[in-house]
């Protein structure tokens, strides 16, 4: 039962931190309700990427308790009440360490696929 | 709750969201419905994102807690009775034990108002074969002082004597006043909140400054004197006395620890009288402050092998005898006689018992609700509840349960209480509140938890960890129920059987007693006479004749009354407990006695002649007192016959004791006895009549030997009417007020009501154990009832093949019965044996009854085995009444 169950949490971590970094980076932008951050992630990657709902509100709340964004409710610009999400600067700070640490990942997965001729 | 505001929160957020995408649907041109619709799909299973949003709080496990708790909830609207049952029978158990517990905690566990008060110890003299000598004459207790290794102090005290009143800036009130040894504020450890105590000389023989200081205590400073602090210094009047205030004490403080009324302390003033050791040397009560690490009986060891060298100063050989063994026991153990201690703890035990049975009778409920849901369970199981989470949600309920019923059963406990607040203060030292203190609520919480535990933990833990599939495999109710369960459930039922029983047989044992009590012949009437006990304000009549100026005129008023037959004064009704008198005569007072020992010993009792048409008192020989006894004529008495038979060799006929002297009114004039009176209960129902010695009061005056202890503390008035209570009093408690302003705070009380609170600890016990056992017998046969009912239902499918199979309704009738007598019997036995083997914890209450006393064992058995029978052939007769076709059609 051990092993599998870690594999498991292995993934939704790699998962989590990743579109942990991908709602930071779209509030950089403003800020921003969360219909619009999954409108906004499935616009910017050509609708390849879909965030699920099960997994972008319990990330947005745990952004909220780690201190990366703050909410506040607002009415939109069709008059919608909404709870808008903004970053705040540990947030920023977080959003580039997690940048770095993504590009090394790329670079180094990019030096395994592609060796150096 | 910040928690609900999330909750909430989160439920608007993903409203919103779904709008938004809605409204971007309709902008791309769909219809209302679809765009609805399509939106909602497309965010998916809302409850879970909520779910799993909510997980990310700090708050999940209030969450599960709040879905265990509103799961419990249905559970118990889905079956009320089962609810209903399980926390009446829970508080039932919890309200006995609470209730018991505030008074045991009340009398004999509640702190003392002095430093270290467990190493406080009083002394007093034992004496195996005749009535100890009450109090320490003082060359003793200094002795002690000097010699004595085992207390670091000892100090001594005395009761004014008589009643005392303390005038006060608005009117006098009675008030308690000791005289307490100089040292003995140390000794308590604590100190005057305002001035200072006495100083240290103040009880030496040598006369000192302080010889008219008093100490007031905070009631009645505050009461009296309005909280003045300027009153030191300053003279106040104890009956008529002057003395100088030196101190008050601080609130709270109390010595001797009894009761409420105010209490002033005056120093003790050492007289020549205080030089010998005879009998008429004052004796004081005496308390020491036991060194570190002495044990009581270790400092009586070493008291009594010094006391023998002392006892060698009583040149009396009878005197040196009793005074020469001693009885230590710590302060607070004497508050509380050993007869209501033992009464309350029996109590207790009781209590106890009956919380017990509840626990069972609960506990077998919550199993066999178990089992019923072993199936629900086991799905629950199936579908991948993790055992904990079982357990846990069982014990929601439980613990839901047991809350309701620790709330109702305080309630139960206050009200209790409360109903028995007035035989509690006849039979205590202290007013008993109803409410409880922390220590009390601490004792709630922990019995909540044990009966929430052993109520439905361990079904709970039998009911996750039995096995999944065979119970869903069997399916339904009739899944077979393990042997080893149904012999438990049934174990339950005969301890329940035979703990009950030793409830009730105590109770039985009770009710004899009073039974035996109220048939005691009291030796007078009873019916239609009220008594007023007055505190007669002596004070006031110096230099006048309370006879002539207080008594006559008050009963000639009394006597005009309309409705009012006779009335008298007595100095203490029969059983009344209010002013004892005792006289003791030595020598040639006693002269004309032949078969007197040195001293006579009697109850002395002033009474006015009309007392006998109150009472009815019986005559064996003579004439009791009538109008021609007066002040001016040959001084008469009237004795018991007690007394005659005690103290006259001849005393087969009582009318030779008629016409002999018996010692004197005033000193030079001696008595002649006219009358020897029946023997009345005087004291305590339970008590044989004691020698006694009548006067008449018309005869008693400011010269008479005995007339400040017969007229000048205590009377009481008692007059036979038809009226009733509501009219007579109020009038009659005017009538004593016209006499003197001070009377009309007497207490009143019927007659019948004296008899019934002299019968003390027995009576409340009996009330108490009435209730306890009657909810035993209740308890029990539920019980019975219950698991019966249960079987019942469990077995239709068997039953209803049986009958198919051709048995006869009276075999089907048999063989539930068989099973229930077998509980009873068993638990009959063993209730018998346990009663037997108990009983003998309340051997000291029982009065016309031993405490192995067959026909109330026997009657006891047979009342459980009827109310068990009726409870097992109902659900019986339900079994026999099954219907075969109906029963094997129902899976």
């Amino acid at each position: 039962m051990g092993t599998p169950r870690e594999k498991y949490q292995n993934r939704i971590e790699l998962l989590q931190g990743t579109l942990d970094m991908l709602i930071l980076e779209t509030l950089k932008w403003g800020a921003q309700h969360g219909y619009g951050i999954s409108q906004a992630i499935g616009a910017q990657s050509g609708e390849i990427l879909k965030v699920e709902t099960g997994s972008l509100y319990p990330a947005l709340h745990r952004l909220e308790r780690q201190g990366f964004v703050r909410s506040e409710w607002k009415t939109t610009e069709a008059g919608q009440r909404a709870k808008f999400y903004q970053m705040t600067a540990t947030g920023k700070r977080q959003l580039a360490a997690d940048r770095e640490r993504w590009e090394q990942m790329v670079t180094a997965i990019g030096a395994i696929l592609n060796p150096a001729e | 709750m910040v928690w609900w505001r999330r909750k909430r929160e989160l439920e608007e957020e993903i409203a919103a969201h779904v709008e938004m995408a809605m409204a971007d649907r309709m902008a791309r041109g769909e219809d209302p419905e679809t765009a609805r619709r399509e939106a909602e799909r497309e965010f998916g299973n809302a409850a879970l994102v909520k779910d799993v949003t909510a997980e990310t709080w700090r708050w999940r496990w209030l969450d599960q807690l709040l879905q265990d708790v509103r799961y419990a909830l249905r559970q118990m609207k889905k079956s009320p009775g089962f609810a209903l049952t399980v926390i009446g029978t829970l508080a039932l158990g919890i309200g006995a034990a609470v209730a018991m517990f505030t008074v045991v905690d009340k009398v004999m566990l509640r702190p003392l108002p002095y430093r270290d008060a467990g190493r406080l110890a009083s002394i007093e003299f034992e004496s195996k074969q005749v009535a100890p000598p009450w109090g320490v004459p003082l060359l003793d207790i200094q002795e002690w002082r000097k010699w004595d290794r085992s207390f670091s102090e000892i100090g001594y005290y005395v009761g004014l004597g008589g009643r005392n009143y303390l005038e006060g800036s608005n009117g006098s009130q009675q008030v308690m006043a000791t005289i307490i040894s100089a040292n003995l504020l140390d000794l308590l450890g604590v100190k005057p909140m305002l001035g200072r105590g006495f100083s240290p000389q103040a009880d030496s023989f040598a006369k000192s400054g302080d010889a008219d200081a008093i100490l007031l205590g905070n009631t009645a400073w505050r009461q009296m004197f309005g909280a003045d602090p300027k009153l030191l210094g300053k003279t106040v009047k104890i009956s008529g006395k002057s003395h100088t205030v030196v101190g008050i004490m601080p609130p709270g403080f109390a010595f001797p620890f009894a009761g409420s009324a105010p209490e002033v302390w005056m120093p003790a003033q050492p007289g020549p009288a205080d030089g010998g050791r005879t009998s008429s040397t004052p004796g004081y009560e005496v308390i020491g402050r036991l060194r570190r690490g002495v044990t009581p009986a270790r400092a009586t060891t070493e008291l009594n092998v010094l006391q023998k060298q002392i006892a060698k100063g009583y040149v009396d050989k009878d005197a040196r005898e009793t005074h020469s063994r001693f009885r230590i026991s710590t302060y607070g153990d004497t508050l509380v006689d050993a007869d209501t201690k033992h009464a309350l703890l029996a109590l207790l035990a009781a209590s106890g018992l009956l919380w017990l049975i509840a626990c069972v009778n609960s506990t077998n409920l919550l199993l066999a609700r178990a089992m019923a849901r072993q199936r629900e369970i086991a799905v629950r199981g199936a579908l991948g509840a993790g055992r904990w989470r079982i357990v846990q949600q069982l014990m929601m309920e439980g613990l839901l349960l047991s809350s309701s019923a620790t709330l109702i059963g305080s309630a139960i406990a206050w009200m209790a209480v409360k109903l028995f607040a007035r035989s509690l203060s006849k039979m205590l030292p202290l007013p008993v509140s109803a409410a409880p203190n922390g220590l009390l609520l601490l004792a709630l919480v922990l019995l909540t938890l044990v009966s929430a535990l052993a109520a439905s933990v361990w079904p709970a833990v039998l009911a996750a960890y039995s096995p999944i599939e065979p119970a869903l495999k069997q399916g339904g109710q009739q899944s077979g129920t393990s042997r080893a369960r149904s012999r438990l459930r049934s174990g339950l039922v005969v301890t329940e059987i035979a703990l009950s029983l030793t409830l009730l047989v105590a109770c039985g044992l009770l009710l004899r007693t009073i039974y035996a009590l109220r048939h005691v012949q009291l030796g007078f009437r009873t019916e239609h006479i009220f008594v007023a006990s007055m505190n007669i304000p002596g004070y006031k009549f110096e230099g006048k004749n309370l006879t002539s100026d207080l008594y006559e005129p008050l009963l000639e008023r009394v006597r005009h009354m309309p409705g009012v037959e006779a009335a008298g004064l007595i100095s203490e009704v029969p059983l009344g407990k209010t002013f004892r008198i005792q006289l003791t005569l030595n020598g040639n007072a006693a002269d004309e006695l032949d078969n007197a020992p040195k001293t006579v010993n009697a109850q002395l009792i002033g009474v006015s002649p009309e007392m006998q048409g109150v009472f009815g008192f019986k005559m064996a020989a003579g004439r009791f007192f009538n109008s021609q006894d007066t002040a001016t004529t040959t001084p008469v008495m009237v004795i018991n016959r007690a007394f005659a038979r005690l103290y006259y060799s001849n005393n087969k006929d009582m009318r030779k004791i008629i016409g002999k002297k018996l010692w004197h009114l005033e000193p030079g004039k001696p008595a002649e006895i006219i009358g020897v009176l029946d023997d009345v209960r005087q004291a305590g129902i339970t008590l044989k009549p004691s020698p006694e010695v009548d006067l008449d009061i018309a005869q008693l005056g400011p010269k008479s030997t005995a007339y400040e202890a017969m007229e000048g503390m205590a009377m009481d008035l008692a007059v036979r009417t038809d009226r009733s209570e509501a009219s007579f009093l109020p009038e009659l408690r005017e009538v004593l007020r016209q006499a003197d302003p001070a009377l009309a705070g007497s207490t009143m009380s019927t007659m019948d009501q004296v008899v019934e609170d002299s019968y003390g600890s027995q009576r409340m016990a009996a009330h108490v154990l009435e209730i306890f056992a009657g909810s035993a017998l209740l308890l029990c046969v539920a019980g019975l009832y219950g698991l019966l009912a249960y079987v019942v239902t469990q077995r239709t499918r068997e039953i209803g093949l049986r009958i198919a199979l051709g048995a006869q309704r009276g075999d089907v009738l048999w063989l539930v019965m068989r099973q229930a007598t077998w509980m009873l019997a068993a638990g009959v036995a063993i209730g018998l044996g346990a009663a037997y083997a108990s009983t003998r914890l309340i051997g000291s209450f029982l009065y016309g009854v031993r405490a192995h006393d067959g026909a109330t064992f026997a009657a006891v058995a047979l009342v459980l085995l009827a109310a068990g029978a009726v409870a097992a052939y109902l659900p019986a007769r339900r079994a026999a009444g099954v219907d075969p076709m109906e029963a094997l059609r129902a899976e």
